[in-house]
């Protein structure tokens, strides 16, 4: 809703910060984003989100790698089809090395593929919405209210140990 | 560096992106006219010829291919510490690690430009690729020299890819903290990064993935490499030893450059409180370990030798040991098995001068142990009446001091331009000894 007031709240310790999330979900303020300095177990347990599946982009892209690079070994040994060293046209072993190496290539393609389709990333319009602190040593939290209750939700993350402001 | 706090680490790292001073400059200098003597020789080179090379028949591999393997030896202990010894949970690596993942993508680039060198008709590399012409002509896919292209681009992309997205978190706190243009750049490469709790669930995971992907990568690049000698069958190269043992002079070598790095870096960027005496103290303690290796590698080979009672195998080791590439050889088994050795006394492993000494002996007994196989191995192989000698040209020795000046280019332009510490895992590491995620 564009009429929705932010809030955003600084902590300078993560306990704190992750005990301010679980508290925010008795009322019914809503918990928009969470920054941090370092990936923080405790938050996470405090958002309970599940595993992030970037592992499926790698797997993905790791199975069309191995396909790819002894495709390719098979598809060239049978364009130039000429017996060297007396060794096979189509010899497997060394094209599993070639496969190999194309496995793990693209398997971190898919990785990086994967982590920037997850992230959304590059995404350059939510930095007005992110405190630099946050980069620093702040633990962020950025939540929202209807009009009317924003000085509410400032009291609350105040009295949860951090500092608020509204955006 | 435990008692550190985040802002302390951020300074500290932060200041050596200050305007740097003229010294700086100088030094940069310097490598840049190393870096322009060894293009000047290439380009003479290419405009005359290999035959200015050293180069002959028998020996058709001199030092072009020398320096290749060393590169790619140097490249291999970024990921070592980076992955591997991430994926070992080993909480010293995170200081070190940024600065030896960019040792890794400068080395491998580095090692990349050999082939192309050596090719003497640089022009003609498009051969290599496997693309569709008239000629119907492809590459040999079950050549080694083929795995090898695969494998050494391959591990540039990754090495690459793990350096830019293990950097991610950092180019945003750069971001956060700078000012004007610097700002402006870093808010672009940083891709908007602002630490969002879906960026980081998100992130750990691909990370853990990119080391677990680095790992075998590592171990299959210098096997790789070490079958361009392996499947031929010149003594001295014809052997299964090759892999393992290249793969552990790689992290040898690879050490030994990180210390060479950070011991400067250390004091000239006041990283004392960060790159302690203790992380020293493991990387030698791990140099101890590889240069076992590489020891009892060098015993084996000729075990093998004496066991095999090949003639030709044997007549070749003897030639090693006390023919015309004697001291050479030499070098390599003393630089390279017995001055680690001093790393088991305590004191040399605290001391900066001794391990910065060490460190230098044992690149130099590395780059030896290539000349030796690469070179030794085709001057006195099956027949008397082929045997001969090779020794580098001024061309080459130009290209050599090129490579080098334009490693030390590369590096000194990052230090002072990107954060050579991870911050972000020094963050962690305060808080819980580990990497990313850990």
């Amino acid at each position: 809703m564009a009429t929705e007031k932010r809030v955003m709240s600084l902590f300078e310790d993560e306990t704190r910060a992750a005990s301010a999330i679980e508290a925010l979900r008795k009322f019914p303020w809503k918990l928009e984003e969470v920054h941090s300095p370092i990936p923080s177990d405790k938050i996470s347990q405090a958002l309970k989100r599940k595993k992030s599946r970037v592992g499926y982009f790698t797997l993905a892209g790791g199975i069309i790698g191995f396909l790819s690079g002894v495709g390719l070994a098979i598809y060239t040994g049978i364009q130039w089809n000429l017996v060297v060293s007396g060794k096979p046209v189509v010899a497997l072993i060394p094209f599993l090395i070639v496969g190999f190496e194309f496995t793990i290539l693209f398997a971190v393609f898919g990785n990086v593929l994967g982590l920037l389709v997850q992230t959304n990333l590059p995404e350059f319009q939510s930095l007005h919405l992110y405190d630099q602190r946050c980069s620093g040593e702040h633990f962020g939290i950025l939540a929202s209210c209807t009009p009317g209750q924003e000085n509410d939700l400032m009291a609350f993350f105040r009295e949860q140990g951090g500092e608020a402001r509204l955006i | 560096m435990s008692r550190m706090t985040y802002a302390q680490i951020e300074q500290t790292v932060l200041n050596t992106l200050s305007p740097a001073p003229l010294k700086y400059w100088a030094v940069v200098a310097l490598a840049l006219l190393g870096l322009l003597i060894g293009a000047l020789c290439w380009a003479y080179q290419i405009g005359v010829g290999i035959g200015v090379g050293g180069q002959n028949i028998p020996v058709a591999w001199g030092t072009y291919l020398i320096n290749f393997v060393f590169w790619v030896g140097i490249a291999h202990s970024g990921t070592l510490i980076s992955a591997i010894l991430y994926l070992f949970r080993a909480g010293w690596r995170n200081p070190i690690a940024r600065a030896a993942e960019t040792m890794t993508v400068f080395a491998v680039c580095i090692a990349g430009l050999f082939p192309f060198i050596h090719l003497g008709r640089v022009w003609m590399v498009y051969y290599m690729l496997p693309y569709p012409n008239e000629r119907t002509l492809w590459p040999n896919f079950q050549s080694p020299l083929v795995f090898d292209m695969v494998a050494i681009s391959t591990y540039l992309t990754v090495s690459s890819l793990f350096w830019y997205t293990g950097m991610l978190p950092d180019l945003a706190i750069v971001r956060d903290r700078a000012t004007g243009l610097r700002k402006s750049i870093f808010r672009v490469i940083s891709l908007g990064w602002t630490g969002r709790y879906e960026q980081w669930r998100h992130y750990t995971r691909a990370y853990l993935f990119f080391a677990a992907l680095a790992t075998p990568l590592v171990i299959s690049v210098h096997s790789v490499v070490s079958w361009d000698f392996a499947l031929g069958i010149i003594p001295g190269w014809h052997s299964t030893l090759f892999a393992p043992y290249f793969v552990a002079g790689a992290i040898h070598s690879g050490l030994a450059m990180v210390l060479t790095l950070m011991i400067p870096l250390r004091r000239i960027f006041q990283y004392k409180a960060i790159i302690t005496e203790d992380i020293l103290d493991n990387i030698a303690k791990t140099i101890i370990f590889t240069g076992l290796i590489v020891g009892y590698a060098y015993m084996v080979e000729y075990f093998l030798a004496w066991y095999s009672h090949n003639i030709v195998e044997q007549e070749s080791f003897r030639w090693r040991a006390f023919g015309h590439y004697s001291l050479e050889f030499w070098i390599m088994v003393i630089c390279n098995s017995v001055v680690p050795l001093l790393f088991f006394i305590r004191k040399v492993r605290r001391s900066i001068p001794w391990l910065f000494g060490v460190s230098i002996l044992i690149n130099i007994g590395m780059w030896y142990e290539r000349f030796v196989i690469i070179v030794g191995g085709v001057a006195h192989d099956f027949m008397p009446h082929a045997w001969g000698e090779y020794s580098p040209s001024f061309i080459e020795y130009g290209i050599l001091l090129g490579s080098f000046s334009m490693f030390f280019f590369l590096f000194l332009l990052f230090v002072k331009h990107l954060p050579s510490i991870s911050m972000t895992e020094l963050k962690e590491g305060v808080r819980q000894g580990g990497g990313h995620g850990h």
